[in-house]
């Protein structure tokens, strides 16, 4: 953007002052929440102050805590809104994951208070049969193969 | 000369306001009047502190509050 009688501009058309940055920001873009989000993240690099023009739209000031110039501002406003965007994003997917996220918890939970106890566990092993042993696991290798138990190995 | 922040309602909550102020109570003069559209906050006798600093520091603790406090609002309702 040129600058006029030599007062520097924001390239990305924010209105630039002596120390801060200023811009407005409509809500049915970006949420309320999202710009709360931005504007937590800011609050230790700069100033932040909210004011409402009109309905709808959010006017934000970014104020530099030292001395900024018209490029450090613009990074600064551009830094914001990336992270507007970033926040927004985060917003709406939340919202939309929502329900598959409440399903996956409540299923996670009822899983758990129907998981069995120690103790039913326990009084299952007692039940079981040990003794069977259908894979003959517990029949000798050269009982299986019909060798003779004093018999010697092929191998040595 | 005094500094004047004007706080929506629809941005911030007047208790944020109110808290802000009150932590802020032992390094400038702070009055903070109710109105229709949120609450109007006057900051004077700063001190030793640059005023105009000193109020933007009150509006970051101010946001700051506000956003802790809807938070919380948030997880206590279960959002």
């Amino acid at each position: 953007m040129a600058s006029q009688e030599g007062t520097p501009e924001s390239r990305l058309g924010f209105s630039l002052s002596s120390n801060d940055i200023s811009f407005e920001l409509d809500e049915s873009v970006y949420p309320l929440e999202a710009i709360y989000g931005a504007s937590y993240l800011f609050l230790d690099r700069c100033y932040v102050y909210l004011t409402r023009p009109k309905d709808q739209i959010v006017g934000v000031r970014l104020t530099a805590q030292e001395a900024a110039g018209a490029k450090e501002l613009d990074a600064l406003a551009g830094s914001f809104a990336n992270e507007l965007l970033s926040q927004t994003l985060r917003l709406k997917l939340a919202q939309s994951t929502a329900r598959i996220r409440e399903y996956y918890t409540a299923a996670a939970l009822r899983a758990a208070t129907s998981s069995p106890s120690v103790d039913d566990l326990l009084a299952e092993l007692e039940s079981e049969e040990l003794l069977e042993d259908p894979l003959e696991i517990m029949v000798p290798w050269e009982e299986k193969h019909g060798r003779d138990q004093g018999g010697e190995s092929s191998n040595g | 000369m005094a500094e004047q922040l004007k706080f929506h309602r629809s941005l911030y909550l007047a208790e944020a306001v109110e808290a802000a102020a009150a932590a802020y109570a032992g390094h400038a003069k702070i009055e903070t009047t109710r109105t229709p559209e949120g609450v109007d906050a006057v900051i004077d006798e700063a001190g030793e502190y640059d005023l105009t600093a000193l109020a933007h520091a009150f509006a970051n603790h101010v946001l700051h509050e506000t956003i802790a406090l809807r938070r919380q609002a948030a997880i206590d309702e279960g959002v």
